[in-house]
C-alpha cells in the first residue's frame, strides 16, 4: 500500500521513533508530509487568566520548535513537507486537520503508559475512534 | 435545627467566598497587568509579576484580613499551611498524577534556595523575637524585591537570547514585511472600573472567608491556627493546585515547580510581611517548634527528591503526599 498524503503528529515526546518509522514506511515514494503539532487550551476552572496565556505561549514556543525538528527529519527529495500549528482540544483538531487534507494516513504514538493512560486520558484513543482514515500508531512506551 | 441550618451556611459563606477571592484575584490581576502596559511598564516586568503573585493573592488577602480583624493565628496558619501543602501535598499530588515533572538546574537553584532561605529567616524572627513585626516586615519586603529583581533580570536574558535564535531563523527574504502601526491602547473607564470589582471582591471575600473560618472553628472547638493550617490553608492554594497539575500534565515543567516555589516565597514575604506592618504578629509555640520547622523539612525533602535527576517521579510524588498526610495526622489529633 502507498500513503500519498500522511499526516504525522507529535508532542516532541518520542519524535525520534515515530519519524523514523515514518520514513521507513515512505520508503522512495512521493509523498507529502503535513506535521501537526496542536496547543492544548483547556485549563480548569480557577486557573488565573495570565497563567493560561503564559501556558498558551509557552506550548505554542514548543509547537514551533518540535514542527521545526519534523521538517528537519522528514527533509528527503521525495518528500514534501508542510506544518500545521493550530489550538484547541488535540485529539478533535487531529481528526478535523486529516478529514479537512484528505490524508490516507494519519501518524501517532502511543505515547504513555497504561497507568498515565487511565490517570490522564489518551489523545491517540479518542483520535482511533473517530479518524477518517487508516491510522499507524507507533508503540512509544518501551524505553 | 436552627444551629445546622448555621453551620451549613458557614459553610456554604466558606466556598462562595473562596471561590470570590480566587477569580476576584485573577480579575484584580489581569486589569492592572493591562493597565500597567498601557502605562508603558515592561511586559517582562508585568509577567514576572503578574505569574509571581497572581496565584498567591488569595493567600495575602486572608492573612492581611485575619490580621486586620484580631486573628493573626489564623494569618499564620494559612501562609505556614499553604506553604507545607503546596510541596508535600500539591507537587505529590502533580507527580502521582502527571508520571513525571521535571525542572531545570537554573529554576531549581534559584528559586529553591529563595524558598529555604525565606523559610529560615521566618523560622529566625519566630524563634529568636517570637513575633513577625515591623522589623521583620522590612526585611522581608527587601528580600521578595531581591527576589523579583532577579526573576526579571532572568527573563530579559531569556527574552534576548528568543530574539537572537529567531534572527538567526528568519531568511532575508522573510525579514520584508509590512506590519501596520498598532493603534494606542487607553486606560478606559471599564479597565479601572474591573480592577475596582477586582480589588473590592478580594477584600470583600477574603472577609467573608476569615469570618466564617474562625466562627467554624469555635463552634467546632478547634483552634483557628488548625483552621488556617489546613481549611483555609488549602482553600486558598486552589489555584496553585490547578496551575501547577495542569503545566506538569502539559509538559510545562518549569512553570509547575515554579509556580509553588514562588509562590512559598510570595506567601512568606508579602503574606506575612505586609499584615505585620499594621500589627505585630505573635507566634504560638507550636509554630516554631513543629509547623516552620515542617515547612522547611517538605522543602528540603523536595528539593532533593528533585536533585537525583533533575525531576520528581509518581514514588516521589507518593513520599510526598505520605509526608502530608502524616504531617496532619500529627499536628490535628497528636498535637492539636
Amino acid at each position: 500500500m502507498v500513503y500519498k498524503k500522511i499526516l504525522v503528529t507529535s508532542t516532541g515526546e518520542y519524535l525520534d521513533q515515530i519519524a523514523k518509522e515514518t520514513m521507513e514506511l515512505i520508503a522512495d515514494w512521493d509523498t507529502d508530509v503535513i506535521g501537526v503539532y496542536v496547543v492544548e487550551t483547556s485549563t480548569p476552572f480557577l486557573t488565573p487568566k495570565k497563567v493560561k496565556e503564559m501556558m498558551v505561549t509557552e506550548l505554542t514556543q514548543r509547537g514551533k520548535q518540535v514542527l521545526d525538528a519534523m521538517e528537519e527529519k522528514f527533509r528527503a527529495p521525495n518528500i514534501h513537507f508542510s506544518r500545521i500549528l493550530k489550538e484547541g482540544d488535540p485529539a478533535d483538531e487531529i481528526v478535523k486537520i486529516a478529514e479537512k487534507n484528505d490524508v490516507d494516513l494519519l501518524v501517532m504514538g502511543t505515547g504513555k503508559s497504561i497507568v498515565d493512560k487511565h490517570l490522564l486520558g489518551s489523545v491517540s484513543e479518542k483520535v482511533v475512534h473517530s479518524a477518517p482514515c487508516t491510522i499507524l500508531l507507533i508503540r512509544t512506551v518501551s524505553e | 435545627m436552627r444551629f445546622m441550618l448555621w453551620i451549613i451556611a458557614l459553610v456554604a459563606i466558606l466556598i462562595v467566598s473562596l471561590i470570590i477571592v480566587i477569580k476576584a484575584a485573577d480579575i484584580f490581576v489581569d486589569k492592572i497587568v493591562e493597565i500597567g502596559g498601557i502605562m508603558g511598564i515592561s511586559e517582562i516586568i508585568l509577567g514576572v509579576t503578574a505569574s509571581a503573585i497572581g496565584t498567591s493573592l488569595p493567600e495575602f488577602g486572608s492573612a492581611v484580613m485575619a490580621a486586620l480583624f484580631n486573628s493573626p493565628d489564623l494569618g499564620v496558619g494559612v501562609v505556614i499551611g499553604s506553604n507545607i501543602w503546596n510541596i508535600a501535598g500539591i507537587l505529590g499530588i502533580s507527580a502521582i498524577f502527571a508520571g513525571t515533572i521535571r525542572s531545570s538546574p537554573k529554576g531549581l537553584t534559584r528559586d529553591g534556595a529563595f524558598t529555604l532561605l525565606t523559610a529560615f529567616i521566618l523560622l529566625g524572627f519566630m524563634y529568636f523575637l517570637g513575633v513577625v513585626d515591623i522589623y521583620a516586615s522590612i526585611i522581608f519586603v527587601i528580600v521578595y524585591s531581591i527576589y523579583l529583581w532577579i526573576l526579571i533580570r532572568d527573563q530579559k536574558k531569556e527574552a534576548e537570547n528568543d530574539v537572537k535564535k529567531e534572527e538567526i531563523k528568519v531568511k532575508p527574504t522573510e525579514q520584508i514585511s509590512y506590519h501596520p502601526p498598532e493603534e494606542k491602547k487607553k486606560i478606559g473607564f471599564g479597565m479601572i472600573a474591573w480592577s475596582l470589582v477586582g480589588l473590592v471582591g478580594l477584600i470583600v471575600g477574603c472577609r467573608l472567608l476569615v469570618y466564617s473560618g474562625t466562627e467554624l472553628a469555635t463552634i467546632a472547638n478547634i483552634p483557628q491556627m488548625i483552621m488556617g493550617l489546613f481549611t483555609l490553608a488549602i482553600g486558598t492554594s486552589i489555584p496553585e493546585l490547578v496551575v501547577t497539575f495542569n503545566s506538569a500534565r502539559k509538559g510545562l515543567h518549569d512553570l509547575s515547580i515554579g509556580t509553588v516555589l514562588g509562590s512559598n516565597t510570595f506567601n512568606i514575604m508579602i503574606g506575612l510581611g505586609i499584615p505585620a506592618i499594621f500589627m505585630s504578629v505573635p507566634i504560638e509555640h507550636l509554630s516554631y517548634t513543629f509547623d516552620a520547622p515542617v515547612m522547611i523539612f517538605v522543602t528540603v525533602l523536595v528539593l532533593l527528591l528533585i536533585k537525583r535527576g533533575m525531576k520528581l517521579t509518581r514514588v516521589d510524588g507518593f513520599i510526598l503526599a505520605l509526608t502530608y498526610i502524616t504531617y496532619a495526622v500529627l499536628r490535628i489529633y497528636v498535637l492539636g
